[in-house]
């Protein structure tokens, strides 16, 4: 968790990632802020699927509403999709909401193609 | 889900294991100085076979230490090194090693390095002091076989798109994606495809993205996409290098089949596809219809999950596809369904679905067989009662018979349900062939389609499980031998892509099983040439085409110009031979030089029943298996000859076929010694035909196959017995076994 670089998963969404540098390494929910935003890499495939599952799993139990930024969202294949969704879902069952926030084309083409926009309450059409 | 590579790995560690203890016995018999023959070649197809396996299945170290062993015990067959104590005192360290390390393997777990290398080191430094020229280490062999590993690296590089194909792509699928109605929208013409896409865990480390291929399929035509997140589980016991999530399609637009097959090509193997043709008119009615086609889904889980595409079929699919992702049972069920087939698969793993509400359950194969037997009996006694009842006269005779007739349907059907339980589609055996051809072409240089065709052919689990072995060492031959780099190929004016065609169909109460390619095909001079070199073939002998090919079957003949890794010490053919026989089967090969090879394997459906064809001889009743008789003839005096110390023979078609009586074979006083009084059927068997003298043809029928080994002992040329109507036990002639036995007496 502490030495986690750009492209290994999940980052500081962009505005404060500078501003809680240095005491990112100290804190355990390094990935949200406390708006509670969860901003996904520009790598969310297979090769970058650990760091992005561990990254989920610290913001899995947040309880407030958690808004999931996908704008940095360059690159994402079936194995982080599918990562995301099991997210969502447990999110769902443990009756806490999430709210997507930024747009990229990869990720709703991706989510609409393997027929899970649904599952992740994206809009039908992707905006 | 369900066949995943580990269930293979498990037969590949039994068989391993008994193997090696099989190796372990005869290394202990072997005697110093003077070893027998026979228990080397053991060895060495011990050697040879765990070899092969761990290549398949990427145990590299395995591999190649085995390969070491391998080259060792070559040349303790070939008879350049003789067997000393220290020798067998390394290759029983050898047995020990190769155990661990399957262990380790097995378990996931490191293997002892040091010791294996250690013992490698031995191995070749024995192989090197002996022979003057160095057989091939293993280290080049263990080079190309680290490479293949898959890498996950491979995955993300097809994920890269371009922001506006992206967005069009989306758009078009964007309609059914979110919707819960399959509709076909207005104006779209073609084809309506359903697709059930239900990929193994394995699917992503293969480099395959489930993405690219909707993406690919949304190319192709209007593209409904329906996912299924049953299997999903919770985030934190997530692997996500392990794809948890299956899909049923819908595809509309003037699409071909082959171009679905073609989205999937790479992944085949590594997952359960189903490709149907929908017509809107079943849909509807399915749709409609919601419970009758639930009604369907319990049928088929009952069944196989993986019959044919059939009307059925579509119906169910239909039936998860419009319940959507709320239906949740009722794609557990589908899933539950698919699981029975593969009871090994889950086993290890320690996930096993829960009975209660599955559509099936998982039976050991022993109750099957018990089943299977108690039916056989059954089938017996009804027998002896109609036998019975056809004698009986008298008022209630008429009804009784009735009831006789439908007793004797009712049983048919019992026997065909309870064969059915035990039969599995070959893709069991076909989806091992892809990887493997992968590797393969990669290591070797070669590029190789691999085209799967009649995966759904289904045959029993006995003869599925020993079927994979022989179809191995074919495919290996095809891509080793067969299929020329693509320099060669390019130079005969061939598409550099070689083809290997695996195919599998019935054919009457037969499965043929054909592994072909487009390569070279034999070179009959070479084979000639070495099998005169080696004393097989005399100098001057002239050989038809088919003897020539049986060449090839002979054990340690290779034509390989170097051993490799692959293949090419000649223990591949005659193994396979004999395990097809073994299966009551046959192989047979038509090739053409320049332009390809073709094995065809011809296998009886299940290994119980056999179709025989009742002779009589004297009072006794012998079964002929109908797949070695290729006539039944009256012979007329003129076409009789005797040879002088050689028996009689008969002029056949242009050729002369030795007669075999069986009542001097089995001692049986018979109706008639004069030839023309009888009646000769022609039998086929190791390649060769004869005439097999008997009294009279009675008829033809399934005879249920009881083992005279293991009620009696093993008897020369007999295959087996059964049990006829009447209570009297009829032997079942083993015609390959009476071909042997009549032509070394010949020979004596």
């Amino acid at each position: 968790m502490k030495k986690r670089k750009q492209g290994t998963g999940v980052r500081h969404s962009r505005t404060k990632a500078h501003a809680r540098a240095k005491s990112r390494a100290r804190r355990t929910k390094a990935n949200t802020t406390p708006g509670g935003v969860f901003a996904l890499s520009a790598d969310c495939t297979v090769a970058a699927s650990a760091a992005l599952k561990s990254g989920l799993l610290e913001v899995l139990r947040e309880p407030t509403c958690l808004a999931v930024d996908i704008a940095a969202v360059q690159r994402i294949d079936t194995a982080g999709i599918q990562l995301i969704a099991a997210f969502v879902r447990e999110r769902q069952s443990l009756g806490l909401q999430i709210e997507w926030r930024g747009t990229a084309p990869a990720f709703a083409s991706a989510a609409h193609l393997l027929g899970v926009a649904a599952v992740l309450g994206l809009p039908e059409r992707p905006s | 889900m369900t066949v995943d590579l580990t269930q293979f790995h498990d037969a590949f560690f039994e068989e391993s294991f008994e193997a090696l203890d099989s190796m372990e016995a005869a290394l202990l018999k072997l005697d110093i100085g003077a070893p027998d023959r026979e228990l080397i070649n053991t060895i060495f197809r011990v050697a040879h076979s765990i070899k092969g396996g761990s290549a398949t299945f990427g145990f590299s170290d395995i591999a190649s230490f085995t390969h070491s062993l391998e080259t060792l015990l070559d040349e303790l067959r070939s008879g350049s090194m003789q067997v000393t104590l220290p020798m067998s005192d390394l290759l029983l360290k050898s047995v020990d090693v190769l155990r661990a390390m399957l262990r380790a393997v097995q378990a996931k777990q490191p293997v002892d390095a040091q010791r294996v290398s250690d013992l490698q080191f031995d191995l070749e430094l024995m192989i090197a002091q002996k022979s003057a020229a160095p057989a091939v280490s293993a280290g080049p062999a263990a080079a190309p076989a680290a490479s293949l590993a898959p890498s996950a690296s491979q995955a993300p590089a097809a994920s890269p798109v371009s922001g506006a194909a992206a967005a069009s792509i989306a758009d078009r699928s964007a309609t059914g994606a979110g919707g819960p109605e399959p509709t076909t929208p207005a104006g779209l013409t073609g084809r309506r495809w359903q697709i059930s896409f239900r990929p193994y865990r394995e699917l992503f480390a293969r480099g395959n993205d489930p993405l690219r291929m909707m993406r690919e399929l949304a190319d192709l035509g209007h593209l409904v996409v329906r996912v299924d997140t049953m299997a999903l589980p919770p985030l934190s016991e997530l692997d996500p290098s392990e794809c948890h999530l299956a899909w049923t399609l819908e595809l509309t637009g003037d699409v071909r089949e082959e171009a679905i097959r073609q989205v999937f090509e790479w992944a085949e193997g590594d997952c359960e596809l189903m490709i149907a043709q929908i017509d809107a008119g079943t849909t509807t009615a399915a749709l409609d219809a919601n419970s009758a086609a639930a009604g369907a889904r319990t049928a088929s889980a009952g069944t196989s999950a993986s019959a044919p595409a059939s009307a059925t079929d579509n119906a169910t699919a239909d039936a998860i596809l419009s319940a959507g992702p709320a239906s949740a049972p009722a794609v557990a069920k589908t899933e539950g369904a698919s699981k029975a087939d593969g009871p090994k698969a889950d086993a290890k793993e320690g996930q096993v679905t829960s009975i209660g509400d599955s559509g099936s359950i998982r039976v050991s194969v022993e109750k099957i067989d018990e089943l299977m037997n108690t039916v056989g009996e059954l089938v017996i006694t009804q027998a002896m009662l109609s036998q019975l009842g056809a004698q009986i006269e008298g008022a209630t005779a008429e009804k009784l018979r009735a009831g006789l007739a439908q007793l004797e349907r009712n049983m048919r059907e019992l026997q065909e349900s309870v064969m059915r339980v035990r039969m599995l589609p070959i893709t069991f055996v076909f989806s091992r062939f892809p990887r493997m051809v992968r590797d393969l072409a990669q290591r070797l240089g070669k590029q190789i389609e691999l085209k799967l065709t009649g995966e759904q052919t289904e045959l029993d689990k006995t003869v599925l499980e020993k079927i994979g072995d022989p179809l191995v060492h074919l495919v290996r031959n095809s891509i080793d031998h067969g299929i020329e780099s693509p320099e060669v190929r390019a130079a005969a004016g061939k598409p550099a892509f070689g083809t290997v065609h695996l195919d599998a169909c019935h054919r009457g109460g037969n499965i043929a099983v054909e592994v072909s390619d487009d390569g070279a095909g034999l070179d009959k001079d070479r084979i000639l040439a070495k099998a005169r070199a080696r004393g097989l073939v005399g100098p001057n002998d002239q050989l038809t085409d088919e003897q020539i090919h049986e060449l090839i079957f002979l054990p340690g003949f290779s034509t390989a110009e170097k051993t490799t890794d692959v293949s090419g010490r000649g223990v591949g053919m005659d193994v396979v031979r004999r395990n097809v026989k073994e299966l009551g089967g046959k192989i047979e090969l038509r090739t053409e030089r320049g332009k390809g090879s073709r094995f065809v394997i011809t296998l009886p459906l299940t290994l119980a029943i056999v179709d025989g064809q009742s002779v009589a001889v004297g009072s006794e009743t012998y079964i002929v298996p109908l797949i070695s008789i290729v006539e039944s003839m009256q012979l007329k005096s003129s076409n009789v000859s005797r040879l002088s110390g050689r028996g009689e023979v008969f002029s056949f078609r242009g050729d002369y076929l030795p007669i075999i009586r069986l009542h001097e074979l089995y001692g049986v006083e018979p109706h008639t010694r004069n030839l023309h009084e009888g009646l000769v059927v022609v039998a086929e068997g190791e390649g060769r035909r004869v005439g097999l003298f008997v009294d009279d043809l009675l008829g033809q029928q399934q005879v249920v196959i009881k083992s005279l080994e293991a009620n009696y002992g093993h008897v020369e040329g007999v295959s087996g017995a059964t049990i006829l109507g009447d209570g009297s036990v009829a032997l079942i002639l083993d015609v390959p076994g009476i071909i042997r036995a009549a032509s070394l007496r010949a020979v004596a």
